[in-house]
């Protein structure tokens, strides 16, 4: 009896021990963890997060710009809905997959961009500021593309990297004044959504990753 | 080794022979490298070919450089035909090297320039590693711009004959956008198409020129790092009521927030101060648009600024435009700041002006002072006797500021007097300051020593303390024409400067007033200036009463102290006649001169110099003439002349009336009165035969006119003389009565020359009657037996002597003899005589006695002895005017 209690205690607190062990380790790997992630979201993360932000903030800025200069239509072109444009919305189930549907989408935006500027350029004035902006958001793709990539390969290095070409983009046919109007309105406001839930995928990323002090240091963003 | 030796010279050959297919085929000599560019401070080697000719050989061959031949240890001969120099190349180095042969053989003679070749180096260092890189993105409208400026050091490119280029370039990390620009400055604009706004930059600069390259450092920072933006707009101050300590600003960001996430920095200082206050970093952190400032004085405006940058790194935008407000008002939280200012001091009576200054925290708009002055000798204050006094147009008055007059009171004598004053503002009342001016008896001790004196641009005002140490406090006061001002000091203070704006060359008197617990002690003053200048004017001289011969005296007045400017140290007089001029340096305190000795009769101009330690001016100029004679000299002179000539004349007349007989005698001798003469009687008969004479010898007559006198004695003579010439015809034995002559015709009838004679002497008043003997005979009337002997007297009315060649040839031819009748001078001046004296005529009369005509030749001895004593008086005698007249005889 004394015996099997004894052994009984000995297996109670070997248990014991190895649980608390258990429990240390995971607080160790935990804490490790937490400080990689800490490394990692005061730097590109919190850049990228950043850069998606005002990103979309052009976007926003660039739709009123092109209403403006699209004439007295510019309301209704920009209700019309077309296919055939990148999905604003992020796919995937786990955090890489989504970031590089983000890769995807932003690789599949860039063609778009490039044909609604060559459409525009032959519908608006030279010194048009749509033009100059149309650019910019066309060259702030690139860098977000850029940074989603970087991104990624720091917070899933050991997952395949993201593609260069991101596959084939298929192009609207060719199109009237009104056509061409409507889809860049379309692929504008595609766009602003699609980096609205950018902003809100890598926020949601970086409260993950970051935690408490990310929120703290972005307390004002 | 030698493996190495053969390639090198089979590709000098080579080298050799390229350069000759492209240089002239007769040229003798070929050097290499051609245009080498070589790095100063390494060594460089060059070859010397010899080629077409046998005439000479490496061993004739020589390096030089434009000024100088190289030594040959630096040679290396490579072959018969080739020969190495070795060089470091410097600074000092020159542009071109030389192969020649200095051999005077007759082949090198004719084509000396075959054998001279020459190499160009171009020498400089290794571009240096650009350093201190910085980048610079300014805001555009309202996003960044696109261009990004860059600069880096050196500033300046390197000396040499290399051109450094800078290439710039910019990376935008983890894409394949590299913008580069190439320059030769030190700083470049670079285009990035858009602003790579959150994206890591990798920034340098290749620095590269001939010799090589070298990269600065890679700047790898985030693109907003670089960001400058505008600074924050609309800057807005809010002041509430409820926070007179308080006031809350409000701005708008110079850019979105997405471009950019800005922290803050304010700073704030009061209305015309100069020293910034800042708010903490840590409280303005944060990308914010609104801020409290506190701890501010109430109503009081303030100067505020704001400006910005990019959260972590980044430029500082420039600071924000000026925004002033003033703080809302509060009570007044200190005493105000009363003096007083003595305005007049007689024995009984005092007069002092009341003046306040508002409180140090006035914390508002002081609208009212509040005054109680109490006597020493009332027994209790009157708590409401408090005067109100508004003020009506505060800091008015420049001289005073922020001082207002509160009211002017007697101090009587034997009182102190105890003065409270409180000031008032829309929000309450201060605290009460007091002062007590103590009676004149009882006056606390002053300060023992004050110094004033400028010192970098402030005026310093130093004293020693009582030796009482009851001193709670200090009062600087200064004062200059009718304004003053007054500072305090606290009682350890014994240096201080004057806040005050004072103005340049203005004299000031400096006062400090130690107090002792509100009682006022005695003051010590100093006059002195901030700053001296030189005087704008000098003073204006002008003559105390009129110019002397050789002196006058100067008065001027003193400038007037605004136009002095500074401490008068001399004035210096001048005074210049034309030709020369002379200064006479007086003292300050001088106002007059005398200036002497002056040249008579000269004009000069004169002028006066009032000098300070900064300069001097000088007066306007008088000009004044001396006099030829000081007033009074010319009086002097007369009455000195004067009085000589009276003295001579009264000195004469006494001598003439101590004298008188002697000049009696001298000038009146006693003439022998004929008619008390013992010849005086004459016969009647002796008229007839004198008149017969006369006619007989009328031609024997000389008429002579003499001018010898003025014009009025003769005429007074001819008046005494008209009776005898009346008589002359009544009385043929009158004398003519002149001269000698009447000597001679005493003892005869005497007859005038002729009636015209007569009338010739009246109307001729200045000749001078003169008789001439004529007679060839003796004595008629002394030698009355003798009647043959008649003598013809002819008076002649000449006005000139008669000579005696003129008497001689008529008297020669009538009477020979007559001629030598001479008679001495005494006879002679008798003959004008008229004096009664009976002796001296008869004295006359024994004289005459001695010149009877008989006795001429026999005595001609005698007489010649008479005539030469004669002689030497004659002209006296001859000459004598008829003064006497002619008595009648």
């Amino acid at each position: 009896m004394n015996e099997h209690v004894k052994s009984r205690s000995l297996h109670l607190c070997t248990h014991t021990a190895a649980t608390l062990l258990s429990l240390l380790l995971v607080m160790v790997f935990d804490s490790t963890k937490a400080t990689v992630a800490t490394q990692q979201c005061g730097s590109t993360l919190l850049q990228t997060l950043k850069l998606a932000r005002f990103a979309q903030k052009e976007s926003v800025d660039i739709i009123k710009t092109y209403k403006a200069s699209q004439g007295d239509m510019s309301e209704i072109i920009c209700k019309v809905s077309l296919s055939g444009l990148p999905d604003p919305n992020i796919s995937g189930l786990e955090s890489s997959e989504q970031m590089s549907s983000v890769h995807s989408s932003l690789q599949e935006f860039s063609p778009h961009f490039k044909r609604v500027f060559d459409q525009q350029t032959d519908l608006q004035l030279p010194d048009s500021p749509l033009l100059d902006q149309l650019s910019v958001i066309s060259r702030r793709s690139l860098y977000l593309d850029s940074q989603i990539t970087v991104l990624y390969q720091q917070l899933f290095p050991n997952s395949p990297p993201l593609g260069a070409d991101g596959g084939a983009t298929s192009l609207p046919p060719p199109q009237n004044v009104f056509q061409q109007k409507v889809y860049g309105c379309v692929v504008l406001k595609t766009y602003k959504e699609f980096l609205s839930n950018v902003s809100k995928y890598l926020r949601t990323l970086k409260n993950q990753m970051c935690g408490i002090n990310a929120r703290r240091i972005n307390m004002f963003f | 080794m030698g493996a190495v030796r053969v390639v090198q010279l089979a590709v000098l050959a080579w080298l050799a022979s390229a350069i000759a297919s492209h240089e002239d085929s007769v040229q003798y000599l070929v050097t290499a490298p051609q245009k080498p560019e070589l790095q100063i401070g390494t060594n460089f080697t060059a070859t010397c070919f010899i080629k077409n000719t046998t005439e000479v050989t490496a061993d004739d061959l020589r390096w030089k450089y434009a000024k100088g031949e190289i030594p040959p240890e630096q040679y290396t001969k490579i072959s018969e035909t080739a020969l190495n120099v070795t060089i470091t190349v410097t600074n000092e180095t020159s542009r071109w090297l030389f192969c020649f042969i200095p051999k005077n053989s007759e082949h090198v003679k004719i084509d000396r320039w075959k054998y001279y070749h020459g190499i160009n180096l171009k020498k400089g260092y290794l571009p240096k590693k650009p350093e201190n890189l910085t980048c610079k993105a300014v805001q555009y409208k309202m996003s960044i711009s696109q261009f990004l400026h860059c600069e880096w050091e050196p500033k300046h490119q390197q000396p040499g004959d290399f051109s450094t280029f800078y290439k710039l370039n910019v990376h935008v990390l983890n894409t394949e956008k590299v913008f580069n620009k190439t320059t030769t400055e030190s700083s470049a604009d670079i285009d990035t198409e858009t602003f790579p706004s959150f994206m890591t930059l990798e920034i340098w600069v290749e620095a590269e020129n001939a010799l090589g390259k070298v990269e600065s450092e890679h700047l790898r920072m985030e693109a907003n790092s670089f960001i400058k933006t505008d600074p924050p707009s609309n800057i807005n101050i809010i002041s509430e009521d409820s926070f007179p300590t308080s006031l809350l600003l409000n701005w708008t960001r110079p850019i979105d927030k997405t471009h950019v996430y800005l922290i803050y920095e304010i700073r704030f200082a009061p209305n015309g101060s100069h020293t910034w206050s800042h708010v903490p970093q840590a409280d303005t952190n944060i990308d914010i648009q609104s801020f409290r400032l506190q701890n501010l004085q109430p109503n009081t405006v303030y100067i505020t600024q704001v400006r910005c940058k990019n959260e972590r790194d980044g430029y500082w935008s420039e600071w924000s435009n000026n925004s002033t407000k003033r703080t809302p008002s509060s009570k007044p939280a200190s005493k105000p700041d009363v003096w007083l200012w003595h305005i007049s001091e007689s024995a009984d009576e005092e007069q002092v002006w009341l003046f306040s200054k508002e409180p140090e925290f006035a914390n508002g708009e002081i609208i009212e002072y509040q005054i109680s002055i109490q006597d020493s000798k009332e027994k209790l204050p009157n708590k409401n006797m408090w005067e109100k006094i508004r003020v009506t147009n505060p800091n008015a008055d420049s001289s005073t500021k922020h001082a207002t007059s509160l009211k002017e009171i007697d101090l009587r004598e034997k009182r102190s007097h105890i003065v409270k004053v409180t000031a008032v503002n829309v929000k309450g009342t201060s605290p009460v300051a007091t002062i007590v001016i103590p009676e004149k008896e009882n006056v606390p001790p002053p300060v023992q020593k004050l110094e004033v004196y400028p010192d970098a641009g402030k005026l310093c005002v130093e004293w020693t303390s009582p030796n009482s140490t009851a001193v709670s406090e200090y009062v600087v006061q200064w004062t200059r024409a009718g304004k003053m001002n007054w500072q305090r000091e606290k009682k350890g203070i014994r240096k201080t400067s004057v806040r005050g704006n004072l103005e340049e060359f203005v004299r000031y008197n400096v006062s400090v007033y130690p107090l002792y617990s509100g009682w006022i002690g005695k003051p010590l003053h100093v006059e002195t200036y901030f700053e001296q200048g030189a005087p704008i004017k000098g003073p204006s001289v002008k003559l105390n009463g009129k110019p002397g011969s050789t002196e006058v005296h100067l008065v001027w007045e003193e400038i007037p102290l605004n136009e002095q400017r500074g401490f008068i140290s001399n004035y210096t007089i001048f005074y210049s006649d034309g030709t020369k001029t002379e200064a006479i340096t007086v003292s300050r305190d001088t106002l007059s001169y005398t200036l002497k000795p002056l040249t008579r009769n000269t004009r000069y101009d004169t002028w006066i110099r009032v000098s300070n330690v900064k300069g001097f001016a000088d007066g306007h100029n008088h000009t004044f003439t001396t006099v030829k004679y000081a007033p009074g000299e010319i009086e002097g002179i007369v009455v000195g002349v004067s009085l000589c000539f009276l003295f001579v004349v009264v000195l004469t007349m006494l001598i003439c009336i101590c004298k008188r007989d002697v000049i009696k005698e001298s000038f009146w001798p006693q003439i022998p009165n004929p008619g008390a003469s013992t010849i005086g009687t004459w016969s009647p008969d002796y008229h007839i035969k004198a008149e017969t004479s006369s006619e007989n010898c009328l031609s024997g007559i000389s008429v002579l006119d003499v001018d010898i006198c003025d014009g009025k004695s003769v005429f007074e003579e001819d008046k005494a003389c008209l009776p005898l010439k009346k008589d002359k015809y009544m009385s043929e034995e009158h004398s003519s009565g002149i001269g000698g002559s009447s000597c001679m015709s005493s003892p005869r009838q005497s007859v005038s020359d002729s009636d015209e004679g007569g009338d010739i002497a009246d109307t001729t008043a200045s000749t001078v009657q003169y008789s001439s003997v004529v007679a060839s005979s003796g004595y008629k009337g002394q030698t009355p037996s003798l009647p043959s002997q008649q003598a013809v007297f002819s008076r002649s009315e000449s006005t000139q002597p008669l000579l005696e060649s003129e008497e001689n040839p008529d008297m020669l031819s009538l009477e020979g003899s007559r001629q030598s009748q001479r008679f001495p001078p005494e006879s002679l001046s008798h003959c004008e005589g008229n004096s009664d004296n009976p002796n001296q005529v008869e004295i006359e009369a024994k004289t005459l006695d001695f010149c009877p005509v008989g006795d001429d030749s026999e005595d001609r001895q005698s007489d010649d002895a008479q005539s030469h004593e004669w002689s030497t008086t004659a002209p006296i005698s001859s000459y004598m005017p008829q003064l006497g007249g002619y008595r009648p005889q």
